[in-house]
């Protein structure tokens, strides 16, 4: 058998690093290897295991969907796995699944609003290592967007789609986007109209247009040295072009607009049994300056799991949902913050009511100081747990490479967390968010 | 949230912690202790970042629950976090959170967990709060009342209006007569509110005893301090005689069931299930369940792997398509495949070209290349596994509540890389057959939407 004596060796490797990790506390950092072909490249060197995750994170996100081909980026990203021409020819979509099940290896496209993400997990062992990346290689530079696999896979996701909409949770997320995005891309939703619309030269010309050096950033983190890593980003990009013709400005993302009270609502009727109730509206971009103070003050609103006041008023001492939340995604773009949870049918505007005012009346004072110690608290001591292994890392990294952050931020976070004030929160809150600037969905609702 | 009713499958073996080949390493970093309470403690060393994840194992679950009381050991799940004598309700999740903890806790058919993941040096103050849970939990009916209706909004969240929840609710109860497998782990909702506080007390007085308990802890510890602190927090509770456990073994089935399921939907599902064997305790030589989670592998555990090829890929009669086998639990188990069908395509049509596969497989066996692929497969998730402390410390739990010993973990990894496609195509052929299949079902039903009345569907027929 191919890999027992890797694992044998493997297991060797364990009992060697564990001895002198035990005392290691400090946070590994992460170095930027030399860019290549555009994109940046950043390391974090883990030794105790023999593998390796590597993530590409290319700027080719659903917010670059034309309105009417809703669901282009997801399709172009999603068929990469499905034939590729490589050096050494044609790749079918079994060779290729068949190709990651016998290296052992993981390797899958994911595509979200800003970014598709490559990911990749594989043995470190230099053979393993080099097919996995020669296969990433091909499926990365040249994907064969055949036109039955694009049909069956339309077909697919056309079946999904219409069977999202029977969904209340489907539902309410896409009206949700839909009200809160404004004019920005991310408020259309694929249909099954702007499915039908995307063609296979439609996905030839965004992932050429798209899928280039300059777009990209790739991460790695695992049992690789500095010179390895430099050659499985070359040996990753080394077929993709550099650059390529200029893409059109997104059109502005503005702060969800005031208006009237009238108009913040939207209800759809639905014939559940529970109500799905979604509030919020753009915020802060992860580099804003109130990140930090959004971030503590959200742990105390609604971010906070079993703590939060929003599970504390609706949950605890009313027993109205199972889950209620709220939470801010900020990235390169202002993302949005949002609250929600799902209640009974029947008692629906209660649950809002509850909401709305612990959210109204936390905007308005801020957190008490004990709540924000409790807060820090968590945090910070917390901060272990977000970075204890290769995958988190590789996250971590990630997430910093695409919002440009400071290569120190692992170092300094708790930091920044220990330094946030009862002032920052309150007037982070109030600079960034406002309850009659804030969209409500309700679906399913019951009057008694 | 509190409680992912957590079913183990054939993905967990494969995809979580163990050791298989680390038998040098795992075992070496793994110690077993037992108190004089009878409480059980394992230790998995793991010393890559100065992180902990603590979990306490109750062998106590769904199948423990007698009807009309279904739901109860969930419940009870739900109040451990309503205080104690000294704690009070809510202080617990503070309390760790003030720690930098993660919390949370789950149910399944066969036992419930609770577990806290913390930076090493705040172990004792978690091990404190859940020792004292094990023994001192005071919740009040004013608590009971309220968290009652939670626990309804979870099962209408998860399962009213979930047509696969539904579904798969109603294939275990009509694959199972007498098995109580056949109840839902989060109960039926007539029982939920029927339920009383002191149904939940009894449930906790009978089940919660340190001789029905493992401790688990994984991450950068040492055993030997962490042996006295557990002495410590957990040595002070008293053993207890267990409830008499009926043994509750599901008749033969003897013919081929079907069951309809009419919910809010677009497309029809199909699931069948056939009434398999498990790996026994001390029998870990039994091949036949080897060759039935590597069939289960070779019918859905890659991209191309039969099923998703020739369902989904060639023939386009569904949209997707699983498989599931759990090789270890206390109760009985099925082999599940399960299918949502593609546009304009029948659940007849989907049930035949299943069968086709499955006859394929029993006729013809399965390609050595095939098997291979699946064992490497197996190999290199044993080395990504130790990513994760958690993960290990969930596999060890699992294990040990099935009957078994996180020992043998790669006793069974080992066996599972012997099987021969013959022995694959043998269990199919055995097996996979009508005396012992349960068909079910989902009926699509048009749901009212005001999204269809406005014209913004444009995603509808």
């Amino acid at each position: 058998m191919l890999l027992n004596e890797l694992i044998k060796q493997a297991s060797m490797t364990i009992a060697l690093v564990v001895g002198m990790m035990a005392s290691a506390q400090a946070i590994l950092p992460i170095e930027k290897l030399d860019s290549f072909k555009g994109a940046q490249a950043y390391l974090v060197q883990t030794k105790a295991l023999p593998m390796i995750d590597i993530e590409i994170s290319i700027d080719a996100g659903d917010r670059y969907d034309p309105a009417v081909k809703s669901g282009l980026a997801t399709v172009a990203g999603r068929l990469m796995n499905y034939g590729a021409r490589s050096e050494r020819g044609l790749l079918s979509e079994a060779q290729i699944a068949d190709e990651i099940a016998d290296l052992g290896a993981n390797l899958g496209v994911s595509v979200g609003g800003e970014r598709a993400i490559m990911r990749i997990r594989t043995l470190s062992r230099k053979d393993l290592r080099d097919r996995a990346v020669q296969l990433a290689s091909a499926m990365l530079s040249a994907p064969t967007y055949d036109a039955k696999i694009l049909a069956r896979e339309k077909q697919r996701m056309t079946t999904a789609l219409q069977e999202a909409q029977t969904k209340p949770e489907s539902v309410l997320d896409r009206r949700f986007r839909k009200s809160v995005y404004g004019n920005y891309p991310l408020a259309n939703s694929p249909t099954v109209q702007s499915i039908a619309n995307i063609g296979a030269t439609d996905l030839q010309q965004f992932h050429k247009q798209f899928y280039r050096g300059d777009r990209m950033i790739v991460s790695i983190v695992g049992d690789v040295t500095k010179t390895e890593a430099v050659e499985i980003v070359q040996g990753l990009l080394q077929r993709v072009p550099q650059s390529g013709s200029p893409i059109a400005k997104l059109p502005e993302f503005e702060r969800s607009p005031v208006e009237p009270f009238s108009q913040r609502e939207v209800i759809i009727p639905f014939d559940s049994q529970q109500a799905h109730i979604a509030m919020g509206m753009t915020a802060v971009t992860r580099s804003n300056p109130d990140y930090f103070p959004l971030l503590v003050g959200n742990y105390v609103l609604g971010g906070g799991g079993f703590v939060s006041r929003l599970m504390s008023e609706v949950r605890e001492k009313r027993g109205l949902a199972y889950s209620v939340s709220s939470y801010f995604a900020p990235g390169k773009d202002a993302g949005i913050f949002q609250a929600g949870l799902q209640t009974k049918s029947d008692q629906a505007a209660l649950a809002l009511d509850v909401m709305s005012s612990t959210i109204s009346q936390f905007i308005a004072n801020g957190p008490t100081p004990s709540e924000l110690d409790a807060a820090k608290a968590n945090l910070v001591n917390g901060y272990p747990l977000r970075i204890d292994n290769n995958r988190k890392l590789l996250d971590n990294v990630s997430s910093i490479a695409w919002n440009n952050l400071p290569l120190d931020t692992m170092e300094v976070w708790t930091k920044q967390v220990e330094a946030v004030t009862l002032e920052q929160v309150k007037a982070a809150f109030q600079r960034n968010l406002a309850m009659d600037r804030m969209k409500i969905v309700v679906l399913g609702a019951k009057n008694k | 949230m509190r409680s992912t009713l957590l079913r183990f499958s054939f993905y967990f073996i494969l995809c979580c912690p163990s050791a298989w080949a680390a038998t040098d390493v795992g075992q070496a970093n793994t110690h077993e202790f037992q108190l004089s309470n009878g409480l059980k403690l394992i230790v998995r060393e793991d010393h890559r970042a100065p992180t902990v994840a603590h979990m306490v194992w109750y062998r106590a679950g769904s199948m423990d629950e007698v009807n009309g009381k279904t739901g109860v050991a969930h419940v009870l799940e739900h109040m451990m976090f309503k205080g104690t004598n000294k704690v009070k309700s809510g202080e617990f999740s503070r309390l760790v959170a003030a720690v930098g903890g993660r919390e949370n806790a789950f149910t399944s058919r066969d036992y419930t967990a609770y577990f806290q993941q913390v930076e090493k040096s705040k172990l004792d103050e978690v091990m404190k709060l859940e020792a004292d849970r094990m023994s001192n939990l005071n919740f009040d009916d004013a608590e009971f009342l309220k968290e009652i209706q939670v626990v309804m909004e979870e099962r209408r969240l998860r399962t009213e209006d979930n047509p696969s929840s539904l579904l798969n609710e109603s294939l275990m109860a009509t694959a199972y007569m007498s098995s109580p497998y056949r109840h839902p782990v989060v109960g039926w909702m007539n029982d939920l509110m029927n339920m009383k506080a002191v149904d939940a007390r009894d449930w906790y007085r009978s089940w919660y005893k340190p001789n029905n308990a493992t401790v688990v802890i994984a991450g950068d510890v040492d055993p030997k301090a962490i042996l006295k602190a557990v002495e410590k927090y957990y040595g002070v509770a008293s053993a207890r005689e267990l409830p008499d456990r009926k043994p509750q073994i599901e008749p033969v089935q003897k013919g081929i069931k079907r069951v309809q399921v009419k919910a809010p939907a677009d497309n029809a599902q199909l699931a069948m299930a056939w009434k398999v064997p498990k790996l026994q305790p001390g029998k870990l030589d039994d091949d036949e369940p080897y060759a039935l989670e590597l069939l289960a592998a070779v019918l859905d555990g890659y991209d191309n792997a039969r099923l998703n090829r020739t369902l989904v890929k060639q023939e386009r009669v569904v949209n997707d398509v699983g498989v599931g086998y759990d090789m270890i639990s206390r109760g009985p188990e099925l082999f599940l495949i399960s299918t949502s069908m593609a546009k304009g395509k029948t659940v007849e049509q989907a049930e035949s070209s299943i069968r086709k596969a499955l006859k394929e497989v029993g006729d013809k066996g399965i390609l050595e290349s095939e098997l291979k692929r699946i064992k490497v497969r197996i190999l290199s998730d044993q080395i990504y596994k130790r990513d994760s402390i958690f993960g290990q410390a969930m596999e060890i739990g699992s294990t040990e509540m099935a009957g078994f010993s996180w020992r043998d973990i790669d006793v069974m990894l080992e066996k599972m890389q012997t099987i021969t496609p013959a022995q694959v195509q043998a269990v199919a052929k055995k097996y996979l057959v009508d005396e012992g299949l349960t068909v079910a079902v989902l009926d699509p039903q048009a749901r009212q939407s005001g999204e269809n009345k406005q014209g913004d569907n444009r995603a509808a027929k």
